[in-house]
């Protein structure tokens, strides 16, 4: 083949690339190139590695510490006076505080539905879920109608003087 | 992989061709007239490389990154500290950014003195010049984000700078900082510039200046490209072998990425990027400096009058964007360049001096 000169626009295909394409009939892969192709494939793949190992270890979003796990103030009793609700925050987790005939009760605010965020509606005194209409009996976190399937689960309280004192369940 | 100019039939490869079209357009790429003297040293394909790399760490940083005065010096110490790799993806992206530099400086001497800039070339040379720009742009709104005292002077000084321009000092000042000082404005302004006008700006301008070296080829460093026969005059036809982009130049090509990507890891590993006290307003630190691509005008500025020490970087500028027209010689042989070539060793030793000087004072 005459070498390519500057003036010349044709594409010169690769030597390598030539013999191949007219090699189709040519022997097996002689060991020594089965090895090599290994070690490229082997090369390819541990870069790949290197590279993508850290940027998943990044896209990991680190744990967020709660609240420290120590004890929250909810409020006071005259903050939630007989009868009443309040939705409070325990660390980044929505809490509703409600005060029973059967005491001040804490559970998780969070919708067993769909995840919205429920309240206390003073009219027919019932946790109530604005999304679905799911209602919850305060005195015990149960559902009384609507589509939640489960009650909500309760967070211990405890009553220092008149201050409402929510307690993580350890951990 | 086949030869580029073959159809394939059958597969998955068939199943696509036949639906694209494409293998033309392919085979075209992967075609460069490279004559056999030519010596790229593959600096621009680095400088690409490292631009693919500040792409993907800055995407990665701005997942944790907040632009706002409170919050941005917490969140990079959040992203050094307490999200894993976070240092690693951090220091990346910082020593990405002076390999960048370096990469695109070298790039560009190496066009100088090879001149390739000379006739048909003059035009990727100027879009060359504005990516030279856009990336030391790059490095200058980058460098406020951390928001710590080292990030905040050198800032406040580098936009004291662009306020000496004759004429429009003020208005720059004014347009830079989004006010009267650098405060949370600035920062937003620069980030804004930073991950979103520049890497588009810089991507653009690549495929422009991609798309002239394609269609050129690369220059002879041994002769002159010649000029279409004008009337009369007798045709000089350069016979000089070419050798082939693919797959030889890309496989090279990759094994100098492959050398870059190690330098920038061990670099990242051992001298992580740092992070100083807070930005603070009221105090200025002992030694504020800037990065050492900016060292240069930082010294030129102490010892030569302010107005000298901004215009003359500007004119400097101004003389490389022009410089294939400034420049008439249509000779490429180092020794038939004397005037340009002693004009060049005297501004790097010029700017190599001012640099050190401006690093020890
Ligand atoms: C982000 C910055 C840049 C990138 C990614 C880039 C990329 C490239 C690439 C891949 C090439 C092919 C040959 C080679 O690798 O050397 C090239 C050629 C070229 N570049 Fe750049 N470049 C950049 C900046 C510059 C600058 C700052 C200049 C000069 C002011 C410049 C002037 C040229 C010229 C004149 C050629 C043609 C060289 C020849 O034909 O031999 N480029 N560029
Ligand atoms: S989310 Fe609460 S009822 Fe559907």
């Amino acid at each position: 083949m005459e070498p390519p000169t500057i003036g010349s626009m044709e594409p010169q295909p690769a030597p390598d690339a030539a013999a191949r394409s007219s090699g189709r009939e040519a022997p097996p892969s002689p060991p020594r190139r089965r090895f090599l192709r290994f070690l490229v494939g082997f090369s390819a793949a541990s870069t790949l590695g290197m590279i993508i190992a850290p940027i998943v270890g990044f896209l990991i979003p680190p744990r967020t510490q709660g609240s420290g796990g120590g004890r929250v103030v909810a409020g006071t009793l005259e903050d939630i006076p007989a009868n009443t609700g309040k939705v409070v925050a325990m660390g980044s987790a929505p809490v509703i505080v409600v005060n029973t005939e059967a005491g001040v009760k804490a559970y998780s605010a969070v919708c067993t539905h769909l995840g919205c965020i429920v309240g206390f509606d003073t009219t027919v005194r019932h946790i109530v879920c604005p999304c679905h209409d799911g209602h919850f009996n305060p005195a015990s976190g149960a559902v009384l109608s609507g589509p939640p399937p489960a009650p909500l689960p309760p967070i211990a309280v405890a009553l220092e003087d008149d201050e409402i004192v929510l307690v993580p369940s350890g951990g | 992989m086949n030869a580029p100019a073959e159809t394939v039939r059958g597969g998955v490869a068939g199943w696509f061709e036949e639906r694209l079209r494409i293998s033309g357009l392919l085979a075209a790429l992967l075609h460069v007239r490279i004559p056999v003297s030519a010596q790229t040293y593959y600096l621009g394909g680095i400088s690409l490389f490292l631009f693919g790399v500040q792409l993907i760490s800055g995407t990665l940083l701005a997942l944790y990154y907040k632009p706002t005065a409170d919050a941005a010096y917490e969140s990079v110490k959040y992203i050094t500290s307490v999200v894993d790799f976070g240092w690693l993806i951090r220091s990346v992206h910082h020593w990405g950014a002076t390999l960048m530099i370096a990469s695109v400086g070298l790039h560009m001497g190496r066009i100088f003195v090879q001149a390739a800039y000379k006739y048909p070339r003059e035009l990727t040379w100027m879009f060359g010049v504005l990516l030279f720009a856009v990336t030391i742009l790059f490095g200058f709104t980058g460098y406020l984000l951390p928001w710590d005292q080292k990030a905040y002077w050198a800032t406040t000084v580098g936009t004291e700078i662009a306020g000496g321009v004759p004429l429009i000092g003020d208005a720059l000042l004014n347009l830079l900082r989004g006010g009267a000082d650098v405060s949370d404005a600035t920062l937003n302004r620069f980030f804004g510039m930073h991950v979103l006008v520049l890497p588009l700006l810089l991507a653009g301008l690549v495929v422009v200046h991609l798309t002239i070296v394609h269609q050129l080829g690369l220059a002879s460093p041994r002769h002159p490209e010649p000029r279409p026969v004008r009337r009369g005059g007798p045709a000089q036809p350069v016979d000089e072998p070419l050798k082939p982009f693919f797959p030889h130049y890309i496989l090279d090509e990759l094994i100098a990425w492959f050398v870059v990507l190690a330098a920038l890891v061990v670099l990242a590993s051992v001298l992580p990027a740092g992070l100083e006290d807070e930005a603070d307003p009221l105090i200025t630190p002992q030694h504020v400096k800037p990065e050492w691509y900016f060292l240069s005008v930082y010294q030129l500025l102490k010892i030569v009058p302010r107005t000298i020490g901004i215009v003359a970087p500007m004119i400097a500028v101004a003389i490389l964007l022009l410089l294939p027209f400034l420049d008439r010689n249509p000779a490429v042989a180092k020794r038939r360049r004397p005037l340009a070539l002693s004009a060049a060793v005297l501004a790097v030793i010029g700017l190599v001096a001012l640099t050190v000087w401006g690093a020890q004072s």
